[in-house]
């Protein structure tokens, strides 16, 4: 069965078709690539799925459930973290405190009322974000203020907030864009890692190379349509993609 | 910056509580050395507590009401009423007052935390307006209207009559315990969590948390304060003035917050000090103090936009050290590489 199925999805915004009738179904335990030219939909349809967005019409469902409607935060408590595309993390606090917060909303939900709870019983989230940001390859940062980290870093950082919930869905919005070739690389190795655990993907990428190295399956979107859905090597043949995508040229 | 995620040893923490016990003590002391006078501490401490309050909403949360004066009044001709009609009783008196205060809190809370910004302010000042009138004329039955609620009876706590110098200690104990309760509950999770809605609420939402009902408690606290230090001073000055739910009040609020530096709780008690300090010496040295109370104000944010507090802060820095080689990389761009890291 999948863990999220996407059907018939249409979202318009004032003229503009941003999603045309967009059906998807995401396996357990792989990692899904969605590209496309720029204003294809792809974003749009991470809004969709993070409840940032309501279509117009179709329904998304998440592992039996159906996410339309639900506000953000709950849709992220029942698993579905997202890495936006321009890093979204808490610039003014520190690199454990980015981490901690999500750890927090881990253990205890979306809102409780423990405004009166003693310092002590946050040493496990301490220690559990430390370990996290160890583990991403920031452990040497952890009292830094986020703002002071590189492009690359942040997006890092915000990889670790997500992790911090153990998220059984993980969206990635060009989880590599602005990163060294060697930041690029070590990225593509830590996702690769991730999937190792089991843990769904959903990625969407320009770099090529990162797409067809890692991914188990890849939709291509052009005009809010899906005009191509398969394995990587089905994808790389497609002649329609090859049109779309990059007027003609191979990929 | 609090951070609850390294605990201060129980030393520190007890130093810094004794200190605030001992500035408590000599307040008024001070106060008469500076050429103000005693009895100038009272009312000092209680905007303190209003102030505190409010911080953790304006300096943690990030949220700038203009409204809280509807707080500090319910609260105030809540326990004045309690006082002419029900009980000379300090506690139940200045416990109704403050319960007067949450409850209209959470209701304005409720509705004004649907709107951000600019927008959020302006709601909550028009809901406190809506109070100011409704206490000045169709309420006048019950609030005395234009003259305020006069002749509220001295309270009594365990026999001992509420004015004074009493009074005063009672006051200085309230902003004692007020303190140690909001030192620790920003370093509950409710520390992390609204520090963080301030800093990116986008990302607090798609991090799993209800941003809205922590906004609400963070404005619950700060009305609960408000009500508090509202009621407090309705048994203080045996009297409740209009003014109490007037606009400016909620002026004078923000004004004190940001003058001893938001996101301190320390910062707006010392704003507090300033701002009455001022108005005191300065009304009685010319007619014109206002003006040169709104020449500060101006000066500290175009100056000093941390306060007084972050002010110290650098100065303490300035003089205990140089800049030491570590503190250069902090301040730049960090770049981690996996394989150094590792």
């Amino acid at each position: 069965m999948a863990l999220l199925e996407v059907r018939n999805v249409s979202k318009h915004f004032a003229g503009l078709r941003a999603l045309d009738d967009v059906s998807l179904s995401i396996a357990p335990g792989t990692i899904h690539a969605i590209i496309g030219p720029n204003g294809a939909g792809k974003s749009t349809l991470l809004n969709v799925l993070t409840g940032l967005i309501v279509p117009d019409t179709g329904s998304v469902v998440f592992d039996g459930q159906s996410l339309l409607g639900l506000p953000a935060y709950d849709i992220n408590q029942r698993g579905i973290a997202r890495v936006f595309q321009t890093p979204e993390i808490f610039p003014d606090m520190s690199l454990v405190e980015n981490v901690a917060i999500a750890a927090v909303a881990a253990r205890d939900g979306s809102y409780r009322a423990n405004f009166f709870q003693h310092p002590r019983a946050l040493q496990p989230v301490r220690e559990k974000a430390e370990s996290i940001l160890a583990d991403i390859g920031l452990g040497a940062y952890l009292n830094t203020e986020a703002r002071h980290l590189s492009r690359g870093d942040k997006r890092r950082l915000e990889l670790a907030v997500c992790l911090a919930h153990q998220p059984r869905l993980l969206l990635l919005d060009e989880p590599t864009a602005g990163m060294s070739h060697h930041e690029t690389h070590s990225t593509a190795e830590l996702l690769r890692r991730l999937s190792r655990n089991g843990m769904t993907k959903v990625i969407i990428e320009h770099d090529m190379d990162v797409v067809f190295s890692l991914s188990d399956r890849i939709t291509v979107l052009h005009q809010g349509r899906i005009i191509a859905d398969g394995p990587p090597d089905e994808i790389r043949g497609n002649p329609t993609v090859q049109e779309a995508y990059l007027g003609g040229a191979h990929l | 910056m609090i951070t609850p995620l390294y605990a201060q040893s129980l030393l520190r923490e007890g130093a810094v509580m004794a200190a605030v016990a001992v500035a408590l003590i000599g307040l008024p002391w001070f106060l008469t050395a500076i050429g103000g006078y005693s009895e100038l501490a009272t009312p000092i401490v209680l905007w303190g507590i209003f102030a505190l309050g409010f911080d953790i909403l304006i300096g943690f949360t990030g949220l700038l009401s203009f409204g809280h004066a509807a707080f500090w009044g319910l609260g105030s001709y809540a326990a004045g009423l309690m006082l002419l009609r029900v009980t000379d009783g300090f506690i139940p008196a200045v416990l109704v007052g403050t319960l007067v205060g949450a409850v209209a809190s959470l209701l304005l809370g409720y509705l004004t935390l649907r709107r951000r910004g600019i927008y959020f302010s302006i709601l909550t000042l028009a809901f406190a307006e809506m109070f100011y009138y409704a206490a000045l004329s169709p309420l006048q039955q019950w609030t005395g209207g234009d003259n305020g609620l006069t002749g509220i009876p001295p309270a009594d706590l365990c026999g001992i009559a509420m004015k004074g110098e009493a009074i005063y200690y009672v006051i200085a104990v309230t902003a004692f315990i007020g303190i140690y309760v909001a030192r620790r509950i920003m370093r509950s999770p409710y520390g992390l969590i609204l520090r963080a809605i301030k800093s990116n609420e986008t990302r607090v939402a798609s991090t799993g948390i209800d941003t809205r009902r922590y906004k609400l408690m963070a404005f619950v606290i700060s009305g609960v304060y408000a009500g508090l230090a509202g009621s407090l001073s309705a048994v203080y000055q045996t009297y409740v003035p209009t003014d109490a739910l007037h606009w400016t009040t909620s002026g004078q609020v923000v004004m004190m917050a940001v003058i001893g530096g938001v996101g301190t709780l320390f910062g707006p008690m010392i704003g507090a000090g300033i701002v009455l300090y001022l108005a005191n010496v300065l009304s009685g040295v010319t007619a014109q103090w206002l003006l040169i109370q709104g020449l500060i104000f101006m000066g500290f944010v175009i100056f000093l936009p941390g306060g007084v507090v972050d002010a110290g802060r650098r100065l303490a820095l300035l003089l205990s050290r140089r800049p030491a080689p570590t503190d250069k990389r902090a301040a730049g761009t960090v770049s981690v590489h996996p394989a150094q890291a590792e």
